[in-house]
């Protein structure tokens, strides 16, 4: 099956990692751990993944990535008091599956 | 079949670039890029990239525009105060008094700073450089929203317990007003000054349920209008009562809706979903996302535009 997306490792610089015509034409998702998705067999993706430097993944090396990154975010929150996993604004993180 | 020339009243424009010249729905070439475009008019809105913060926070305190933006307090607590030119964060003076969950309103050059951490009822003002004491509100609490200026704003709702207590300020002084009907915390807020605001989601009282509703006021009273498409909590939004966005969720979301005055529409999400952001801007046409959680702390900040006139390339 062909894949719909693609991913990427980027750091967010800031203004003009994601400009306003790229936005129009191409939609962006930014995961834990400078991942990003973007679609698959498409010039503005691929444009945008050189423009960045991206370090391009495939979808299991990029799921390892966000793994990681949410595995430690959710060690951090078990390792948190009953009283400050009880705030209802503090729910534990959740684990988060890349789309093919 | 007739021709475009005599469908349209003129031949194909051959043009260097994106004609400025164009009408609704005028095809042109673009013989530098060498496509053929057209334009057309539409209120779609996306997200970009903006400068990052310094320091990474949530439940910080906002005002101002998409390209001047003001950034105060949050957790970890913090007193420190960012200004955004449009491109970058620079720090400057800090709060008089380190907080989080502190409500905003106003400019990036005249900003009002109220409530926070602990039922705070403390509010300085922003003069463009640094944040002067100026008169508590009525009723100290923190997470507590608003919208206007540093001269005339609307506070609404806020924990801790649940509020439902709506404040004026003129400028000096703090007035109670109507109640909210529902009182709820974690909301998000909109207003331009003290004679209109929208309290949008949050966590309600009783049940301690995050909800989707929306309440209007028309500067006696709080209307229930229509409700967001999604439950929300802790997350923002900005505007005006009749052009406001609302974005972020808890747990982390990247979903975003625009409101027109009647009714709350899905629009682009955020390219990085996130809770407890602060948000900046006057109306659903430009504004700021910024840091929060996704879950761990970003710097990041997204900006909302929305456009009017498209150019579309034909030969993409």
């Amino acid at each position: 099956m062909a894949k719909t997306y693609q991913y990427c490792v980027a750091e967010n610089w800031g203004k003009g990692f994601i400009d306003h015509d790229e936005s129009h034409r191409i939609t962006f998702k930014g995961y834990p751990g400078n991942v990003w998705q973007v679609p698959a067999y498409n010039k503005h993706g691929n444009l945008w993944i050189a423009k960045v430097a991206g370090t391009v993944k495939t979808k299991d090396e990029a799921q390892a990535i966000v793994n990681a990154e949410v595995q430690a975010a959710q060690a951090t929150w078990d390792a948190q008091t009953d009283e400050e996993k009880a705030d209802p604004m503090n729910t534990r993180p959740s684990d988060i599956t890349l789309e093919e | 079949m007739a021709t475009y020339k005599q469908n349209v009243g003129t031949t194909v424009v051959n043009y260097a670039g994106n004609y400025p010249g164009a009408v609704e729905g005028e095809l042109w070439y673009d013989s530098t890029n060498k496509d053929f475009k057209y334009q057309f008019s539409t209120a779609v809105g996306v997200w970009s990239s903006g400068g990052n913060v310094n320091t990474a926070r949530i439940n910080s305190g906002a005002a101002g525009t998409k390209s001047a933006a003001l950034l105060f307090g949050g957790t970890p607590t913090t007193a420190k105060t960012e200004s955004y030119n449009g491109t970058s964060w620079t720090e400057v003076n800090d709060l008089g008094t380190a907080r989080y969950g502190v409500g905003g309103s106003g400019l990036q050059t005249a900003a009002l700073a109220f409530g926070g951490t602990g039922n705070s009822a403390l509010t300085e003002l922003w003069s463009g450089t640094n944040w002067t004491e100026v008169n508590d509100l009525n009723t100290g609490r923190q997470q507590i929203k608003a919208g206007g200026t540093s001269t005339s704003t609307l506070a609404f709702s806020g924990w801790s317990p649940y509020f439902a207590v709506t404040e004026s300020w003129n400028g000096t002084n703090w007035t109670e007003v109507n109640d909210l009907n529902e009182a709820r915390y974690y909301a998000a807020g909109a207003g331009a000054d003290n004679t209109e605001g929208l309290c949008f989601g949050g966590i309600d009282q009783p049940g301690g349920s995050k909800v989707a509703n929306t309440e209007s006021y028309n500067g006696t009273n709080w209307t229930e209008v229509n409700n967001l498409n999604a439950t929300r909590q802790a997350f923002s939004g900005f505007g005006s009562a009749t052009s406001a966005l609302a974005f972020g969720n808890e747990p982390v979301s990247a979903a975003t809706e625009l409101w027109n005055g009647t009714n709350w529409t899905e629009v682009a999400d955020l390219a990085t979903a996130r809770k407890e952001l602060a948000g900046a801007g006057t109306s659903n046409a430009g504004g700021l996302a910024i840091s929060g959680a996704a879950p761990s702390y970003t710097t990041a900040t997204e900006e909302w535009s929305s456009t009017t006139n498209t150019v579309k390339t034909l030969t993409d």
